[in-house]
């Protein structure tokens, strides 16, 4: 899922202290799992930025809406009419949710609450790791299941470089060399042939520019023809 | 051919040091020193912005060494700095310069360096800047484009015999072997005894032993570490001293070279 954390909340209340009414915009699926932007932390972030507010002598009347995903138009419509009257919007979703808010409602000033951090993994109780980066050309069948463009540091896709240490990355020494628990596992289960070819340069011109996708059920539909 | 292929071909021992550009535009003191180590070595590896510090180009660098100090140069070059298209301009620039030799290296990472802000690249790795040079050497570039007047590199690659699982990085030394690598230099050995095995895998291409000092008192050490690897019949010895270049011509007196 998608992974991210509040900003700073200085950050925060400096950027709505323009606006009079605002509305914390909070998302119920991958921010709301993490921790970070769903209901409850929501109506958390209101209280605190109206007790700031107040201790600044500021007038401003925060009010709250979480909706079941930002990043979906249908569920962004059900703001229209709650956010008439407001100000601004202080969207606590990923980065893909505060840009879709601010399409939806281009009129309205629409406030980052949190940055997005990653694609990741909740490894424990409040503990998240990241594990894709995305690339558009995953290479999990070769590598035994760990992602060395997302783990390892440089992206090495042929092998670990030279810095690593009894098995520990040389940006930190805390770090698990990724190319370390690839080895492991294709040894452990006989498939270290996986590693055997040169793998050659990335073409990154399916990961350059933005992309979208469309369903092949749907393709007929927003093709230019139609 | 240049002074360095001639040298791994018909001698049995060669030796190189590691040179870093300035951090700053004057060269005189590089060409001076490098100068002094002419005749005594056979070639200088210039370092790439070495442990992810700013410092002036090599290329530039090693093209004043050809002109100035009769030395011959291998240009090491990361891959964290550039991507293809500048590794491609930097490899064609160092060959309109005089350099035949090539140390292709991943780079340490940033955020080991004095600028940990800096994005790093890494569109290459070090197999596939290996690749890269052979290919220029052929007369294409990696998109297949035609070189006019190709280069004809020795291309080196590098090796730590301290690295785990020890497996993985074999399988990598593997892939550089035949990528092109004529020749590997090792990061330095603690000792001599991981020479043997390691050379035993390398082939037709020519192992060198980086040897280095931590501290100044270990100078008798090193010396002796270099003997040792001269009696057994190592390739050559690559020596190091990162904060301290300038005592190379001491440290190669120390260690009879």
């Amino acid at each position: 899922m998608i992974v991210a954390k509040r900003k700073p909340f200085d950050e925060i209340a400096s950027a709505a202290a323009p606006y009079h009414r605002i509305m914390v915009v909070g998302c119920g699926t991958c921010v709301a799992v993490c921790l970070t932007g769903g209901e409850k932390e929501t109506g958390i972030l209101a209280a605190q930025l109206d007790i700031a507010a107040q201790m600044a002598g500021r007038d401003q009347i925060f009010e709250t809406a979480c909706v079941e995903r930002q990043c979906d138009r249908e569920f962004l419509d059900e703001l229209a009419e709650r956010s008439e009257g407001c100000d601004a919007m202080l969207s606590l979703a990923c980065g893909a949710g505060i840009q879709f808010l601010a399409e939806r409602y281009p009129r309205m000033p629409v406030l980052a609450g949190v940055d997005t951090t990653m694609i990741g993994v909740n490894s424990a109780v409040g503990v998240w790791d990241e594990k894709c980066r995305a690339c558009r050309s995953c290479v999990l069948t070769m590598t035994g299941g760990y992602c060395p463009l997302a783990l390892c540091p440089k992206g090495q896709i042929n092998g670990p470089c030279g810095g690593a240490r009894q098995g520990k990355c040389e940006t930190d020494p805390e770090r698990d060399c990724v190319w370390s628990l690839i080895w492991s596992r294709l040894e452990g289960s006989g498939r270290l042939e996986n590693l055997s070819a040169i793998q050659e340069p990335r073409d990154h011109s399916i990961a350059n520019l933005p992309l979208r996708q469309v369903h092949p059920a749907y393709q007929r539909r927003y093709s230019a023809h139609e | 051919m240049n002074r360095f292929s001639q040298a791994l071909k018909e001698k049995d021992f060669v030796v190189t040091v590691e040179l870093e550009p300035p951090k700053g535009t004057d060269l005189e003191p590089l060409v001076k020193l490098a100068s002094d180590l002419a005749k005594r070595v056979d070639a200088v590896v210039l370092a790439d912005n070495p442990r992810a510090e700013a410092r002036l180009d090599p290329v530039m660098a090693a093209h004043k060494l050809l002109r100035h100090a009769e030395v011959d140069v291998i240009l090491t070059l990361t891959c964290r700095d550039r991507n293809r298209l500048a590794l491609t301009g930097q490899m064609l620039a160092a060959a309109a310069a005089g350099v035949e030799s090539l140390l292709l290296v991943s780079g340490d990472f940033v955020n080991l360096g004095d600028h940990p802000q800096a994005k790093p690249v890494y569109d290459l790795d070090s197999v596939q800047a290996l690749q890269l040079a052979a290919k220029l050497s052929q007369g294409q570039d990696l998109a297949g484009g035609e070189i006019s007047d190709p280069p004809a590199f020795l291309l080196g690659a590098a090796f730590s015999t301290q690295a785990e699982p020890r497996g993985a990085h074999l399988m990598k030394l593997k892939k550089k072997l035949r990528a092109g690598a004529g020749f590997i230099i090792t990061l330095p050995l603690p000792e001599a005894a991981p020479y043997a095995p390691l050379r035993a895998e390398t082939g037709e291409a020519k192992l060198i032993a980086g040897v280095t000092l931590a501290d100044p008192a270990e100078r008798e050490r090193a010396a002796a570490l270099v003997k040792e690897l001269q009696a057994a019949k190592a390739d050559g010895v690559h020596l190091a001293l990162p904060a301290a270049q300038a005592e190379l011509p001491a440290f190669l007196n120390a260690c009879g070279l």
